[in-house]
């Protein structure tokens, strides 16, 4: 809705992502950041869930998000189905200061490999960043760039450090599952972007709305793994993910 | 002036049999609509009702002129005379109560002829014109000289005073007169019923005066505020009741804009001429008041009395304030859930920005959490909580979210929320049946109504709409009841009906609607000629459509859609619930196959959820049929069963119970294995046992027909030693109970695995109470015992091949006509002995002593107890060699068996010397144990056990049809080929075992093999006892003792001979027992293949239809 950009004619389409995750991870504010590049401190609790939209335009194509930001409380979960139907990419948000919500956000993977749609493209969030000390302070693309320098701050208690769960332990949990992975903090704004590009990359092109009905690559879920990788998705496992800079 | 007496003699008849006794009425719709209609507590039930005409004085102004559009309510001569009503009067415990509406409270009133109430409000709301009184605002009642002998009656209330508690200005004194239309005695009745309830209303008086007096009508109408604002004196020496944050931090709108003042001075007029809060008469006037929207400081005060939450607070003025002194301190999951809202509602608000506004939330939301654990917290509270509080106080707010959360909205924060996702569905159905264009395009462009309209209901509008609008819905969903977010949300799509015809997907679908709530506030027809047209807003138009377009759409309607949809939304909802919940089952899980899972959750839930609703209905049968007639009436009324209704337990409705509490594992145990199953059920059994063991799984069309025995309709349970170690081994946390995960992974242990050793040594464990790695003599027995208890109904499973068979080396026995059961108990006897034999001495000192000679003594410590024959060593049990034919052509072969067990005649001549070194293995002062490797050597020697280990005991536990066949092929000699359903519980004949009444004789004789066989166990036991007992004695009264010994063993003998003969007798009952056998339902399969498990080569076993069920000898 908070499209801004005439962009020279691209072939468009349209994806749809949902947000799943416990309460108060900070869903909403994510889309807020991504939409509105805005952030409020005390944001409503989403009720039911909201939707919102966003285009992506990368390099050769305009992607148009319509997401689908769902209630985190517990009892709305049988209430998610409604929402990840058809979805082809989710965003898996976890608090990176509160350990039960990365259980919460295994048992959505879990969920969403089993019921939603075949190929859907999953990532995991940890949000938060600007609450743990490595992020607050540096740049964001010193990060995520190897592992030594994120995991070594992993344990890390000291000074107001409210990280609770470690790089690595979020890293290694998406690779195995074949999830993207990115800490960010919508607070901030680090990564915040760099997580919609990357799933926008990452979804195949016969997945396109539109080019839905055309049986599509069912099931290839693209590793494009680990790390908190910006675009520049290296290595074999980009292959589906065109490897394309994300201009919105 | 009216004619009553036609009326009269009409509603004589109905009234004089349905009001004969005046015991409180029981009749569930009654009771209930009668709450409804009047917005009571539950503790109110209607004890008299009686028609009458009420007359109210004229008024002051004329401007409330009563409406005729169709109601009964007539005008008579307004000029002189006021208005008069004809309608019904009713007491309960402590309210009166007026209505026009039909509230003919029938004893079997329908839903159709009760719910007249609830369909068009003919503007007076749903409960007619009329009045709700406490009693005890009521000043007096006196009886009136009327002309034609009918009771009249004078009503004066403490209109006014109730605070002041002087008297009353002439002006305020309210005073109307009823005249009671019945017979003499009803009347009487009525008026001695309303005599009693008066004299115990006194005692309410002071409450009555604390929660006025937080009243803002009283303020607003009291006199030393009205003299004040004449002199225009700004400090007043009162300050103003709290009626919400407002107050502090503005009301949200433009008090100019919505007229606030002068509506504040309409309802002042109204109060003055119809009363105020508790003695409020409505009048069309009213209805017409709200439609226009509530003044701010108002708005609170009518909301509580639409609502009823404020006879709710009448009755209970503190309890806000209690419940959170009760639980002060305490945490919960709903608090921490409520503190990270807290700073989320309504954060635009300002009242919300300050510690003020968050703390009033923070009470409220916490002391509701308290009151009612089963909601707790769900987001959406927070919201409209957070709306509330700004009209309202906290202790107001927290009534009212109880009648929200009670009886407008139920279930719609549940934990699972079926009341929002049923209310969807309801609506759905409701557009697809007011706009099927609209419908039809919603559905070809795969658009789902529900993502719209869900936070609609969820937040009554609240964070849909601008707030100001918001609370205009609530306004009239307050007077009117739920049906209002239906209309409202059918009129939305209405309004926006054309433009929704051109969406192709959600995301235009929502962006039209948010477009729309943003400009409600706009002129409707901004084009307009007309000044006064122009001035309509789309809200006001939006009120207009949903109240005129959509009025058919009544509660009765809702109700109906509710109760049919009730099904498919509460299975989508457990379907679900079973999904995620199997999902989340961790690691274990995986050992199972999905079919298992689905199989186990079911089983385990179902059981939870009969036996929740047997204890409720046990309860209820106790506690009279009142209480469950008052909750089928809430269904009835709201087409959802209450929390507390007879599907109490149900996963789809909210917080159920997930542990499982031994008895139930007990009786859980008997829909998976066959072992569970008593053998002297206490009561008797009903027939329809497959159709009530799918109570469960089959979720809709659930039979409500439980027995009411306390284990409902399933098998009864047994109880054993080995049932308690399995539970205890499942209980990894020690809790009260299992929970779903523990059971599947205590399963997914015996079960998951195929593996002979693994399951040794987790029976190993199950016995090794200590966790040392050893189990001791105790222990041995209790093993040989579960054995003997595990494959009392057939040691279904195993195959055995003659030759290798012979492995207990049991030279002369006849193999082929050996049974397997009878060998299992020759296993079990060796096993024993074996252990003894193997084991270790716990102290090594004892060894020490005895080094050399141990293992001799230890034989002959064995010999010492089991004895037949000399050369019978190897068994305890003699049952083969003793008894060349099998059972039960040789009847003398059980018998044979108890004698055995007695003490040999030899050591009888010399017992002392005898035990007394015979006895080490028995001898508590020099324990023993054995240790997993010697265990598992014990049971490889010996092939049965073996079998035992390695198929029967996993094979024991049956889980889904298929799986279970599939793995074991085996098995299908144990299972019935129909799944479980029909092979379990046990069949009926199975369960009378034990006890042997005569017609039941073959199944009697394996029984007592089976017993018997438990005996050697326990006659091994006392053996031991008695060794025990005897090495702490002194050695002259062992003389004693072995003559009690024989004395016993004569007694047996005397008890076998008896038995014998009766079992000769019973052989021949079983040829025709046998003829029927073939023709016997599914459920007395059990029991052929019982037989024939005795009996391989019996003629019979030809021609049934069982045999190959059963026939794993060949
Ligand atoms: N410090 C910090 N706070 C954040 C961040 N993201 C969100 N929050 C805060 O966390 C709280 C919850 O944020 P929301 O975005 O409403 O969370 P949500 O996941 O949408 O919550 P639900 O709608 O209830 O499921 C808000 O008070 C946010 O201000 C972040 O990156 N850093
Ligand atoms: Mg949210």
């Amino acid at each position: 809705m908070a499209e801004t950009t005439a962009a020279p004619p691209k072939p468009s389409s349209s994806v749809k992502l949902v947000l799943l995750g416990e309460a108060a991870v900070g869903k909403s504010s994510l889309v807020l950041r991504f939409v509105n590049n805005d952030f409020q401190e005390n944001k409503e609790p989403t009720i039911g869930a909201a939707f919102l939209t966003q285009k992506c335009n990368l390099p050769h194509r305009t992607i148009k998000f319509e997401i689908w930001d769902t209630a985190g409380q517990e009892r709305f979960a049988s209430l998610a189905p409604m929402y990840y139907r058809n979805a082809q990419s989710a965003l898996v948000v976890y608090d990176l200061t509160k350990p039960t919500s990365l259980v919460k956000a295994r048992h959505w993977v879990a969920e969403l490999q089993r019921q939603a749609s075949p190929g859907i493209v999953i990532a995991l969030v940890g949000n938060k960043l600007d609450l743990t000390n490595e992020q607050s302070t540096e740049d964001p693309a010193i990060h995520g760039d190897d592992e030594g320098s994120t995991t070594e701050t992993a344990e890390a208690e000291s000074d107001g450090d409210a990280r609770k769960i470690s790089t690595k332990e979020g890293r290694e949990y998406a690779e195995e599952e074949g999830l993207l992975f990115f800490e960010t903090s919508a607070k901030s704004g680090v990564n915040v972007q760099e997580v919609f590009t990357a799933i926008a990359n990452a979804i195949p092109e016969t997945q396109m709305k539109g080019a839905r009905g055309a049986g599509a690559a069912g099931g290839t879920q693209t590793a494009l793994g680990a790390g908190t990788e910006r675009v520049n998705l290296t290595g074999p496992r980009g292959e589906v993910g065109a490897k394309e800079g994300c201009a919105c | 002036m009216f004619n009553l007496n036609a009326i009269v003699q009409k509603a004589q008849s109905l009234i004089d049999s349905s009001a004969a006794n005046h015991k409180p009425d029981s009749t569930p719709s009654k009771a209930e609509f009668f709450r409804l209609q009047f917005r009571l507590p539950e503790s109110q039930s209607p004890l008299h009702e009686i028609t009458a005409e009420l007359s109210l004085s004229a008024p002051h102004s004329t401007r409330s002129i009563p409406q005729s559009n169709g109601e009964k309510a007539r005008s008579s001569d307004k000029s002189d005379r006021g208005n008069t009503y004809i309608g019904k009067f009713h007491l309960s415990e402590s309210f009166l109560c007026f209505s026009t509406q039909n509230t003919s409270f029938l004893p079997h009133s329908t839903l159709q002829a009760s719910s007249a109430f609830t369909g068009q409000t003919h503007g007076a709301g749903p409960a007619g014109n009329g009045f709700t009184i406490p009693l005890c605002a009521i000043r007096r009642v006196e009886r009136l000289q009327s002309q034609n002998a009918l009771f009249a009656l004078a009503i004066t209330t403490w209109n006014g005073s109730i605070v002041a508690g002087k008297q009353a200005t002439p002006a305020n004194v309210q005073k109307f007169t009823v005249q009671l239309a019945g017979s003499r005695s009803a009347c009487e009745r009525f008026c001695d019923g309303l005599k009693k309830g008066l004299k115990d209303a006194i005692k309410e008086m002071e409450s009555m005066r604390s929660v006025i007096s937080q009243c803002y009508s009283e303020y607003l109408l009291s006199p030393e505020r009205l003299a004040k604002i004449d002199s225009s004196q700004i400090n007043s020496s009162k300050d103003p009741p709290d009626a919400g944050l407002g107050m502090v931090f503005r009301y949200p709108g433009d008090a100019k804009k919505l007229r606030d003042r002068s509506k504040m001075r309409l309802w002042g007029e109204y109060f003055r001429e119809n009363g105020r809060n508790a003695t409020l008469i409505r009048q069309p006037t009213f209805h017409k008041l709200i439609r226009v929207g509530l003044p701010n400081r108002l708005r609170g005060e009518v909301w509580e009395l639409t609502s009823g939450s404020l006879f709710m607070r009448l009755q209970k003025p503190k309890l806000f304030e209690e419940t959170l002194s009760k639980y002060s301190g305490r945490g919960s999951l709903a608090i921490d859930e409520i503190e990270k809202d807290l700073n989320r509602s309504l954060p635009e608000y300002p009242g919300f920005q300050s510690e003020e506004g968050i703390g009033r939330l923070r009470r409220v939301l916490t002391a509701y959490s308290w009151t009612n654990e089963e909601v707790g917290y769900c987001q959406a509270m927070n919201i409209v909580v957070a709306a509330l509080l700004i009209y309202l106080s906290e202790s107001q707010a927290f009534f009212l979210l109880s009648v929200l959360c009670g009886r407008l909205l139920p279930g719609y924060y549940s934990t699972t929320m079926y009341g929002t996702l049923l209310d969807q569905r309801v609506f759905e159905s409701l557009v697809e049946k007011t706009m099927p264009v609209l419908w039809e395009h919603l559905v070809k462009s795969d658009v789902q109504l529900s993502v719209v309209s869900l936070p609609w209901f969820l937040s009554l509008y609240i964070n849909s709409m601008p707030l100001v609008f918001a609370f205009r819905v609530l306004d009239v969903f307050f007077l009117e009841g739920p049906k209002v977010l239906f209309q409202i949300g059918l009129a939305i799509l209405r309004m926006n009906g054309e433009e929704l015809l051109d969406i192709t997907d959600d995301g235009t679908f929502i962006s039209i609607l948010k477009t729309y709530f943003s400009r409600l506030g706009e002129s409707a027809y901004p084009k307009s000629e007309n000044e006064k047209t122009r001035g309509i807003t789309r809200f006001q138009e939006l009120m207009v459509t949903a109240f005129k377009e959509f009025s058919g759409i009544t509660q009765e309607t809702i109700s109906e859609q509710r109760a049919k949809h009730k099904d498919a939304v509460l299975d989508n909802i457990e379907s679900f619930a079973k999904r995620t919940s199997i999902r989340n089952l961790g690691p274990d899980s995986k050992r199972l196959s999905m079919d298992d899972l689905g199989f186990l959750y079911d089983r385990f839930y179902g059981i939870l959820y009969e036996r929740e609703q047997r204890m409720q209905l046990l309860r209820e049968e106790a506690d009279h049929r009142a209480k469950a007639n008052k909750l089928m009436a809430n269904e009835i009324v709201t087409g959802i069963p209450g929390n507390k209704s007879v599907e109490i337990g149900r996963v789809g409705l909210g917080p159920s119970p997930t542990q499982m509490n031994y008895d139930a594992f007990r009786e859980f145990l008997t829909g998976i294995t066959r072992w569970a199953v008593t053998d002297s059920p206490t009561s008797p059994r009903k027939d329809s046992v497959s159709e009530t063991s799918s109570v469960y799984s089959g979720h809709s069309g659930r039979s409500r027909s439980l027995s009411l025995s306390p284990w409902g309709a399933g098998a009864e349970p047994t109880d054993h030693d080995f049932m308690q170690r399995l539970y205890g081994k499942w209980n990894i946390e020690d809790r009260d109970g299992l929970s779903l995960q523990n059971v599947v992974s205590g399963l997914a242990q015996v079960k998951g695995t195929t593996d002979l050793m693994s399951t040794i040594s987790y029976f190993f464990d199950l016995y090794d109470d200590d966790g040392d790695g050893k189990v001791d003599r105790e222990g041995i027995l209790r093993i040989s015992e579960a054995l003997l208890f595990l494959t009392r109904r057939g040691l279904g499973g195993i195959l055995t091949s003659p030759s290798s068979s012979a492995n207990n080396a049991n030279g002369d026995s006849d193999l082929s006509s050996t049974n397997i059961d009878e060998r299992f108990l020759s296993s079990v006897s060796a096993f024993i002995r074996r252990c003894f034999e193997y084991a270790d001495p716990d102290h090594p000192q004892h060894e020490s002593t005895g080094t050399a000679t141990s293992q001799s003594q230890l034989e002959d410590n064995v010999n010492a107890f089991s004895i037949g024959d000399d050369d019978d060593e190897e068994d305890l049990l003699d049952l083969g060699s003793g008894s060349p034919k099998s059972l039960p052509q040789s009847p003398s072969t059980p018998s044979s068996t108890a004698p055995k067990l007695h003490v040999d005649p030899s050591q009888k001549a010399n017992p002392t010397s005898r035990k007394a070194s015979a006895n080490l293995a028995l001898d508590p002062a020099n324990p023993l144990h054995i240790t997993l490797p010697t265990f598992r050597m014990v049971i490889l020697a010996d092939e049965l056990l073996q079998a035992f280990f390695e198929s029967s005991f996993p094979n024991s536990f049956h889980l889904s049809s298929t799986s279970s066949v599939s793995r074991t092929p085996t098995l299908s000699t144990f299972a019935a080929p129909n799944g479980l359903s029909s092979q379990l519980p046990l069949p009926a004949a199975g369960r009378s075992g034990g006890i042997v009444p005569p017609n039941k004789g073959l199944r009697g004789v394996l029984d007592n093999i089976v017993s018997d066989g438990m005996r050697v166990a326990g006659e091994v036991r006392k053996r031991m006892d008695e060794a025990q007992r005897e090495m702490e004695k002194n050695a002259v009264s062992h003389r004693h003792e072995d003559e009690d010994d024989e004395d016993r063993a004569m007694a047996g003998d005397e008890e076998e001979t008896d038995r014998r003969s009766v079992r000769e007798a019973d052989r021949d009952l079983l040829e025709g027992a046998e003829a029927d056998a073939g023709i016997g339902s599914k459920g007395q399969m059990g029991q052929d293949e019982l037989l024939i498990l005795g009996d391989p080569g019996s003629p019979r076993s030809e021609k049934s239809p069982a045999e190959k069920l059963v026939d794993f000898e060949h």
